[in-house]
């Protein structure tokens, strides 16, 4: 980093707060604040729900998986644009029609105030806690990055994203995220195209996709039917289908964006643009990691790729190993930078024979470099007792801090920290809609002026960012807390889906019935948690088809009991 | 107060995609 890189990256992120405080002012009714007045054309609808989805860690995680494993995580979106057709057909008409402000007002409409209160809490339990690690783990590897304090990162992302959120609501949100979305998408292509453009001269396009397919890096779509796998295309349709219909319809988060629309119609073309949009975004995002290894056929990787952790680890006893590693790294990379070369010779002479030659010696240097590698983890986790060694988020971030140009350097930071300010936003604002509208006003002050909501909206905006900033700062002492955040969507998605389910489509069931079926299901998908070691992506699957077959049965014991009584 | 046009492009965009990348990872 120099000084032309803090410019940018500060200048950048000054200007989309700026922007968004003063375009967002002077929100005075409530629904001004906390639905934009329904404004919003779809295309800022779409750029909303994209820029709420993509947290930072989509930007930094995704590229490192594809340069570790290759691009089969694409097939997680697959059910996406399901849900997308789904959610247009039935959430945005209904939502849209009853003027509600949050998903899980319409509950109360449908049902009765005990199972609204039920989803709002669960919602708000689910997304208080995550909204500490979105803003967490983008400041851990920022930090790392650029040597600063952990939690001045947090409280840095956090305070920025709090002005512009507590001032103009909703509408603040939405105006910043379809800049920070441009941001994101411009500065991640131009890294894209700069590892291209690194590699040796005569490589093209074509064969640089060709070596990463020799190297099984293009494995996209994997047939086999295995639900508990999440990497391959039955779970990406079904599993993600499920998880993506209780993300998009029943997540204030996102409900929050789509219900800003400036009507059904707008609305609606949002969601789909979004289901025409993510998984070609999905997939350039993770072409950018494909790239970034295809580069590093060609030129020296470092073998850890977190090197301020590397750099403490070489202050200790374990300093000599380590280097020595290090050298044995080097000489095996002078070994596959010349099987590399060749197999792009193999590949323009088109002899299939040649191609699997050297595509085998790559294998059997890539085992090579797998097992130095292990080691030099090992020596890491060693020298620094408790030390995470996964060094996957830190491939594409130290890639750009390393080969891109200065100003470009601060460009990808800003992208980074603009997809931190994003997601974070719309979370925060979603807390404060449920906080204030499901339980606030409807069960603590009914009766106040529209003004007074607005301020309380602010308060809980501000209590919930500070909450987040808490969070993350007790996060950092605890890594199983953090792998329990984690994965709390998915203990609550599956039954706040069912619920919601029940309510679009089975006229039958009443509010008795769903509210205890739903009790029942958040059980039995934690004593799967606690007692099974069961894939997390069947829980949204099982919690839902619990909620819905129960409320069903206990509906029809109910009749029967009316039945009974009247006769 | 045509959707379905819409809600079958959505459909046929993902259809397409899985073909290639199917494409993709067969020939590659």
């Amino acid at each position: 980093m120099n000084s032309i890189d803090w410019v940018i990256l500060f200048t950048t992120l000054i200007l989309i707060v700026a922007y968004g405080t003063w375009k967002s002012r002077g929100s005075r009714n409530i629904d001004g604040y906390l639905l934009g007045n329904k404004s919003l054309p779809w295309w800022n609808v779409c750029l909303s729900i994209m820029a709420t989805q993509a947290s930072a860690i989509t930007f930094l995680s995704t590229p490192g998986q594809a340069y570790e494993d290759g691009m089969r995580f694409l097939q997680f979106y697959f059910g996406l644009p399901l849900a997308m057709v789904i959610l247009s057909i039935t959430a945005v008409p209904l939502y849209h029609r009853l003027k509600v402000y949050t998903a899980y007002e319409y509950l109360e409409s449908r049902f009765d105030l005990k199972t609204r209160s039920l989803a709002a809490f669960f919602f708000l339990m689910l997304r208080g806690l995550s909204v500490g690690i979105t803003i967490y783990a983008p400041s851990l590897i920022l930090s790392t990055m650029l040597d600063w304090n952990i939690n001045i990162t947090t409280i840095f992302i956090g305070s920025l994203v709090m002005i512009y959120t507590v001032s103009g609501g909703t509408k603040a949100v939405s105006m910043t995220q379809k800049y920070q979305l441009t941001i994101i998408m411009g500065g991640m292509i131009i890294a894209g195209w700069t590892a291209f453009s690194k590699l040796p001269d005569n490589i093209t396009f074509t064969e640089a996709f060709q070596v990463a397919g020799e190297m099984g890096k293009l494995n996209l779509i994997n047939l086999s039917f295995d639900l508990s796998d999440r990497y391959n295309i039955w779970s990406g349709l079904i599993g993600g289908l499920f998880l993506f219909l209780s993300y998009f319809g029943a997540d204030q988060s996102q409900v929050g964006r789509y219900l800003g629309g400036s009507s059904i119609g707008q609305s609606r073309l949002g969601l789909i643009f979004n289901g025409l949009l993510k998984i070609p975004m999905q997939f350039v995002i993770l072409y950018i990691g494909i790239l970034v290894f295809v580069f590093y056929q060609f030129n020296q990787a470092p073998v850890f790729h977190n090197q301020s952790m590397k750099d403490k680890a070489m202050q200790t006893e374990y300093a000599g190993d380590i280097a020595a590693l290090e050298s044995e790294y080097d000489k095996v990379f002078i070994e596959k930078k010349k099987e590399a070369e060749n197999l792009v010779g193999a590949i323009r002479a088109d002899n299939p024979t040649l191609i699997q030659q050297s595509r085998e010696s790559i294998e059997r240097i890539q085992g090579e470099e797998k097992v130095i590698r292990g080691q030099v983890k090992d020596k890491i986790a060693a020298a620094i007792p408790g030390a995470n060694t996964l060094d996957k988020d830190y491939v594409f971030i130290t890639f750009v801090m390393t080969y891109l140009p200065h100003g470009l350097i601060g460009l990808l930071l800003a992208v980074v920290f603009s997809a931190a300010m994003a997601s974070t936003a719309s979370e925060l604002n979603a807390l404060a809609s449920t906080t204030a509208v499901d339980i606030y006003k409807r069960s603590i002050a009914p009766n106040a002026n529209d003004y007074h909501y607005v301020k309380a909206s602010k308060w809980f905006t501000a209590g919930w960012a500070i909450f987040g900033m808490m969070f993350a700062s007790i996060a950092n002492q605890a890594e199983n807390l953090i792998q329990f955040v984690n994965i709390i969507g998915s203990l609550f998605y599956g039954t706040i889906l069912g619920i919601f389910l029940s309510a679009f489509y089975l006229k039958y069931i009443k509010s008795n019935a769903v509210f205890f079926a739903a009790i029942i299901a958040e059980a039995v998908i934690l004593y799967c948690y606690f007692f099974t070691d069961m894939a997390f992506l069947l829980y949204n699957i099982i919690g839902c088809l619990v909620v819905v077959v129960l409320a069903y049965v206990i509906q029809f014991i109910e009749n029967q009991g009316i039945k009974k009584a009247s006769q | 107060e045509r959707w379905s046009s819409w809600y079958w492009l959505v459909m046929i965009v993902l259809a397409i995609q899985i073909i290639i990348y199917l494409f993709i990872t067969t020939s590659f």
